[in-house]
């Protein structure tokens, strides 16, 4: 275990005009709380939560140049202002020349998902997400995994885990034939994998792959701009280059994006689908007005497509991200130096707890990391997400659960929301509970909805 | 209040300008446009009476429920807030959130949809069939017959005619209809409310043949004033309760907020059956949100539990009645066709016959819309052949039932000021009805095409 010495400090590039009071509740209030959410923290609700690191999705405060954004909302249907906005600041700092607003990433997913994937397509990427899978599945289609080998590794220290395998990349294209593949499907800072980066040289690479054999890529970029600081501290070359530059390059070697603006773009709500082709942006502009809205709003009121806009802006300054990220490690490295098993190296949004190796003497099938979630709400307040074999959900074959290499226990950090001394304070707890960690009993499943289990899912404890 | 002046029982907080632009400055900005109203950027566009949808001016109660937006992720306050009013308000057992009605729309006729299933509607609206033609089943629309008459005053010309409901469910078969859909007030029917009684006798028929009835009811608010106000046993109850008591005949109910929830985002889908909410709750995670959000912020699920509250106020449903009245009476005065009577939330004109030298082939809707844009700036919608039209094999128009064009009011937007502009510019129409010229369809597409399609005057 080696003491880290953090360089430079992260101080937040801004202060705070607003506040939001938080409840503090006791352990007598939380023991039946969990119980009556079933164990799962989905179903806790916010008011008995403490600390909320459940996701840093939509969790963001935004700044007060994005509210005065929002006062200038444009909420005529057709043509709105605000879509005009939106449209410049993607083009600006993405690069890509067709976009639609979704209501959510989701929604961007859903449609491209319908547009590209045929059934018996198969859709290569760097691990699995949840929602993203789900679609490609709910299109007929079947997810193949070809990240390296060190991301299923949550102590291997090698900087870019969100790597494609370039050889396992090329073998299954030979196997399944080019034409089965209608997309390569690239995350940037691979949220399944603990936050972890992919580097510019891979995507490079990846280009260069996908050229020859015509296929394309699409962009899963809700957190490029983490990626982009982790290319900027530890890829040679990029030393010098700006946050924003950076992003712009990794969208330049993509043909197009699906984004979840709720996390880097530092809004509560809202998405977009990206595109550089112009006919599959005509097919996804009659699609979005069944699904979502007219392709000039797509689900969103004006004032969110502004507060989008603006955001994109903030997410790619280097001072942001630099807080933002050291924030992060803040957290992470204090937790490693106190020898709680986290994933290393730390990742761009949040800390990922090792629950095999925090609860060994639990077993897979009483669920570890969904345990572990349980205890640190019971011991705090503070709540987080499991990300294991529940998540996993089932083969869509043989109905067998899934078990992914890694059972993590998620500590998401919100964008610009919790100080220094929140993140002291769930340090202590998640020491605490570690302290008590050999009277943890794990759960059993009650009830399993077909769909995304985890989010709502119920236990009882053992 | 005994004055003739339409109150307006609110005071301006915030205004938002509007540009003034010349005729020459128009003709420019819809040639950019392809001649589609849709396409114009709002900047361009004085008085926007597009639609009456997300467009509603907030109160300063609701924005500071902006300000106290809870946006965890699970379990939100906002939520419960959210939740609380509505279940109020609806007494459905099961309400998911949705981003906006279409999506309510969408997961609910996924499940009950599919090839060979029929849904049947007083109208349904454009959104509504394109949702449920996507999934294969057929959307029939049976209108009471007084509907069809434009000049005719009937007082609830949004019924539903429930002799063919009966005749329909027979011959298709129950197990074959996807479920009734009665939307209050009938848009697409010219705003026209729906009676009560109306909506009894559709849960007998729906009871008796074992059919789920639904409402569409996102201006159900305005509807409960039409029937306090022309439906007898009524005249007593608050418009909340008669509210109450027309969801209390349906299984469950679809509702676009940006409507009467007087929100810019928002819906929700109302269920009593406790199984088709869980299988809806299934799809909206997939594509919509987690079960306490659905895709909207939670400081939208607050504005929402202010807006549905606010929608019911007595003050408020009066000034909204009277001043869309107020803009088609003097319409109707000039002698322009109009539907009537006035519906709530729009007036509508009958452009095949201000227009009789335009055939329906040549879309004299779209014709009148562009006419409003070039001479006044104000932005309409055609409700007709561009909207509801289809082709023959031989790609020859099969007409909508009428040429109507929309001009929907945004609700406490504009002014009374406002409105007697538009009054003026209708002057202008009337002048030069003679020299408009039709227009021909260049580009479009398979759903819903009336949102990007690209139109040349012949």
């Amino acid at each position: 275990m080696t003491k880290t010495f953090i360089k430079h400090s992260w101080a937040e590039p801004y202060k705070i005009k607003m506040v939001e009071l938080l409840h503090m509740t006791t352990k007598e209030e939380r023991v039946p709380a969990i119980k009556e959410a079933g164990y799962n923290t989905f179903l806790l609700k916010s008011k008995d939560v403490y600390i909320d690191l459940l996701t840093d999705s939509g969790t963001s405060a935004m700044s007060d140049e994005q509210w005065a954004g929002m006062m200038v909302g444009d909420e005529a249907y057709a043509g709105s202002e605000n879509f005009y906005h939106l449209e410049d600041a993607i083009k600006k700092y993405y690069g890509y020349k067709y976009i639609i607003p979704t209501h959510q990433g989701r929604g961007a997913e859903n449609i491209i998902s319908r547009i590209m994937i045929k059934p018996g397509d198969v859709i290569p990427g760097n691990m699995y997400f949840t929602t993203t899978r789900l679609h490609q599945e709910l299109a007929g289609g079947t997810f193949a995994d070809v990240i390296i080998d060190e991301a299923h590794d949550p102590d291997n220290l090698f900087p870019f885990k969100g790597n494609v395998n370039l050889e396992k990349l090329e073998t299954l294209i030979n196997i399944t034939g080019a034409d089965k593949i209608p997309y390569l499907s690239i995350a940037t800072a691979v949220n399944m994998a603990g936050g972890q980066p992919i580097s510019m040289e891979n995507l490079k690479q990846l280009r260069k792959l996908s050229d020859k054999y015509g296929i394309k890529i699409i962009h899963d970029m809700t957190r490029v701009a983490e990626n982009a600081y982790f290319i900027q501290q530890k890829e040679n070359g990029y030393s010098g280059k700006s946050i924003a530059e950076i992003v712009f390059e990794i969208c330049s070697y993509t043909d197009g994006a699906t984004m979840s603006a709720k996390k880097d773009a530092l809004v509560n709500i809202g998405g977009f689908l990206a595109m550089n082709d112009e006919k599959i942006y005509e097919e996804a502009r009659n699609l979005v007005v069944v699904y979502e809205g007219l392709h000039t709003y797509g689900g969103l009121a004006g004032r969110d497509m502004e507060a989008m806009a603006i955001g994109i802006a903030e997410s790619v300054n280097d001072d942001h991200i630099r807080a933002r990220i050291g924030q992060v490690e803040y957290l992470g490295h204090k937790l490693n130096d106190s020898g709680i098993p986290v994933v290393m190296p730390i990742g761009g949004h949040g800390v990922f707890l090792n629950a095999k190796k925090f609860l060994p003497h639990i077993t897979r099938s009483n669920y570890p990391a969904q345990t572990l979630a349980a205890e640190i709400y019971i011991d705090s307040g503070v709540r987080s997400m499991e990300r294991g074999i529940v998540s996993a959900g089932r083969d869509k074959v043989s109905g067998k659960e899934n078990a992914p290499e890694l059972e993590l226990v998620r500590l998401t950090i919100p964008r610009r929301v919790y100080t220094q001394a929140h993140m002291d304070v769930i340090a202590e707890s998640i020491e605490s509970v570690f302290a008590n960690r050999e009277n943890i009993k794990g759960l059993k499943m009650l009830y399993e909805p077909k769909y995304l289990r985890f989010f709502q899912a119920r236990f009882e404890k053992l | 209040m005994s004055y003739k002046t339409i109150f307006e029982p609110f005071k301006i907080k915030s205004v938002e300008p509007i540009y003034v632009t010349t005729e020459e400055q128009r003709k420019e900005y819809l040639k950019n446009a392809f001649n589609n109203p849709f396409l114009l950027e709002s900047d361009q566009v004085m008085i926007d009476l597009l639609t009456d949808s997300g467009t509603s001016a907030m109160s300063a109660n609701q924005w500071a429920g902006m300000m106290r937006g809870d946006e965890s992720y699970a379990g939100a306050r906002s939520w419960k807030n959210m939740h609380k009013v509505i279940k109020d308000l609806t007494g459905y057992h099961h309400i998911l959130p949705t981003h906006q009605g279409r999506a309510a729309e969408r997961i609910l006729y996924t499940l009950l949809g599919g090839k060979g299933k029929t849904f049947i509607s007083n109208t349904h609206f454009d959104t509504t069939r394109a949702n449920i033609e996507y999934t294969g089943a057929e959307a029939i629309d049976i209108p009471v017959p007084e509907s069809l008459h434009a000049k005719l005053i009937h007082p609830f010309k949004g019924n539903m005619d429930v002799e063919k409901l009966e005749e329909i469910i027979k011959e298709k078969g129950p197990e074959n209809i996807g479920c009734v859909i009665l939307t209050v007030t009938n848009n697409s029917g010219g705003g026209q409310p729906v009676s009560m009684q109306n909506a009894k006798d559709i849960n007998f028929i729906c009871k008796k043949y074992d059919v789920k009835f639904f409402l569409d009811c996102c201006r159900i608010a305005e509807n409960s004033y039409f029937i306090k106000h022309r439906e007898k046993e009524y005249e007593n109850k608050t418009y909340k309760e008669i509210a109450q008591e027309m969801f209390s005949l349906a299984d469950g109910a679809i509702m676009s907020l940006k409507k009467d929830g007087l929100v810019n985002m928002g819906g929700f889908l109302g269920i009593e059956d406790e199984k088709l909410s869980e299988k809806c709750s299934s799809l909206l995670i997939i594509t919509e949100g987690f079960t306490t959000y659905g895709g909207l912020s939670g400081r939208d699920m607050e504005a929402i539990a202010i807006g549905l509250v606010e929608i019911f106020d007595a003050d408020y449903l009066l000034y909204r009645i009277k001043s869309t009245a107020y803009l088609g009476e003097h319409l109707d005065k000039m002698g322009i066709p109009l539907m009537l009577p006035i519906g709530g939330h729009a007036v509508y004109i009958d452009s095949k016959e201000l227009y009789p030298h335009i055939p329906v082939d040549q879309y004299p809707g779209q014709a009148l819309v562009c006419e409003l844009f070039l001479k006044g700036g104000i932005r309409a919608v055609e409700i007709g052949s561009v909207m509801f039209g289809k082709y023959t094999d031989k790609h020859k128009l099969i007409p909508a039932s009428m040429e109507l064009v929309r001009l929907a009011i945004p609700r406490r937007v504009y002014t009374q000021s406002h409105l007697e502009y538009v009054i003026e510019v209708f002057e202008k129409i009337l002048e030069n009805k003679n020299n408009v010229k039709g227009m021909e369809i260049t580009f479009e597409t398979l759903f819903l095409r009336h949102f990007t399609a690209h139109f040349k005057q012949l």
